[in-house]
């Protein structure tokens, strides 16, 4: 395309790309066209006018890239924001659903134990009530201690950026002043107000504590029914001098105080499925004599790790 | 005028046929128009300056589209896409700059 002979002078190859790119930003050929239309040798007659068509064709062909790249650019923006608006519909209509499913069980329950009120005798009720509320099945109330655990402040190390987590509430803590609370004689403990079973997990799931696969934040409140003196023992136990020494080395928050008139919902669900007696029941056939059977049985709060 | 007309009917093509580009072209559809409009840019100041040619706007035009794609998709290959990709944009950006304001000063003569 280029002819040598044509401006020579002018067609200098300066090494410096760059410089030339901004001195004349021009594609050389069109000069060199010019030049040759000049001396009579650029094309004429239907060579020209299929020439022109094909420019525009071409420029046809431009539109038609503009178009289509107009119309990508606008489907691909909402991509992200479409896949995470299905993803959070998605979480909602679950959510509703398990709303729903659970309301329904609640009923359902509620039917059963009418049910069961009307088939069995006055003193068998009495005493299912009393394991219901003994395994954590059913709604109790009553007085006993109210311990509130926060996180203590989790500063930003300026130097690497990360978030210090050490004075963040562990499960293991959690788990801890559960123990000691079954320990002292509490007779239901719920943790921010899920209740816990026998069969209750306190898990840690990355940054998050699981209570039953339901998550708890911070401040964590275990409230326990349970004698009197709960929120005294538990404070001056051993679980007391752990969450006091927290305290004083991480700036974590501890409270333990009687409380009145707690009411701690039933849990959602029993996860116990099929039991079997460990040894022979007693001549009395009373399977549970108090709350101590409650006690050794909170240790599968660390079920799960 | 034609032009313009043409510009006008592939645009109007490109919205009636509503074609769905390639997930392998996609990215390349980005730099294809950046080369598209450098050459528009050259034909149009070339046109301003009474020095238009159709077979040297044709085949800049092509020969742009197809050199920026085959770059980034060397780029892709080997592993530089993106620095390739800016490479390509900053040289066409540059280039369309100059143009558009060699057009400007035809324009309006400032």
């Amino acid at each position: 395309m280029t002819s040598p002979e044509s401006g020579g002078e002018r067609r200098t190859f300066t090494p410096d790309f760059l410089t030339e790119l901004f001195r004349n930003p021009l594609d050389p050929g069109y000069a060199d066209a010019a030049a040759r239309k000049a001396r009579g040798e650029g094309p004429a007659g239907a060579l020209k006018r299929t020439l022109a068509g094909i420019t525009a064709l071409t420029l046809a062909a431009l539109g038609f890239l503009l178009a289509i790249a107009y119309q990508q650019t606008v489907a691909d923006a909402p991509e992200a924001t479409k896949a995470r608006d299905t993803l959070i519909e998605q979480v909602q209509k679950r959510r509703s659903e398990t709303d729903g499913l659970q309301a329904r069980a609640d009923q359902l329950g509620d039917d059963v134990s009418q049910l069961r009120e009307a088939e069995l005798g006055g003193a068998a009720v009495a005493r299912l009530r009393d394991l219901e509320a003994q395994t954590g099945l059913a709604p109790v109330r009553g007085s006993g201690a109210r311990v509130t655990i926060g996180d203590g402040p989790t500063p930003i190390n300026p130097v690497t950026g990360n978030r210090s987590t050490e004075a963040r509430v562990r499960d293991s803590d959690l788990q801890l002043a559960a123990n000691a609370l079954w320990a002292a004689g509490a007779e239901a403990i719920a943790v921010n107000g899920q209740r816990l079973t026998a069969t209750s997990t306190i898990r840690q799931a990355g940054e998050a504590i699981l209570v039953d696969f339901q998550p708890v934040t911070t401040p964590y409140t275990l409230e326990a029914i349970g004698p009197g003196d709960l929120a005294e023992a538990f404070h001056d136990g051993y679980a007391g001098k752990f969450f006091r020494e927290l305290v004083s080395r991480y700036g974590m928050s501890f409270e333990a105080k009687s409380a009145k008139g707690m009411t701690l919902d039933a849990a959602t669900e029993l996860k116990l499925r099929v039991t079997v007696v460990a040894t022979p029941p007693p001549a009395s056939g009373s399977p549970s004599p108090g709350s101590g059977s409650s006690e050794p049985t909170s240790s599968p709060s660390k079920g799960g790790r | 005028m034609i032009a313009v007309l043409a510009l006008v009917a592939g645009v109007v093509l490109g919205i009636v046929l509503h074609p769905t580009v390639p997930p392998a072209l996609q990215p390349y559809l980005p730099i294809a128009v950046v080369a598209a409009l450098d050459a528009v840019s050259g034909g149009v100041r070339a046109k301003l300056d009474g020095i238009f040619d159709d077979k040297q706007f044709v085949v800049s035009f092509i020969a742009n589209v197809v050199v920026a794609a085959l770059i980034v998709y060397l780029g892709d290959q080997l592993g530089v896409g993106g620095q390739l990709s800016t490479g390509v944009v900053v040289v066409l950006g540059v280039r369309i700059f100059g143009n558009v304001a060699a057009i400007r000063r035809h324009l309006f003569r400032a």
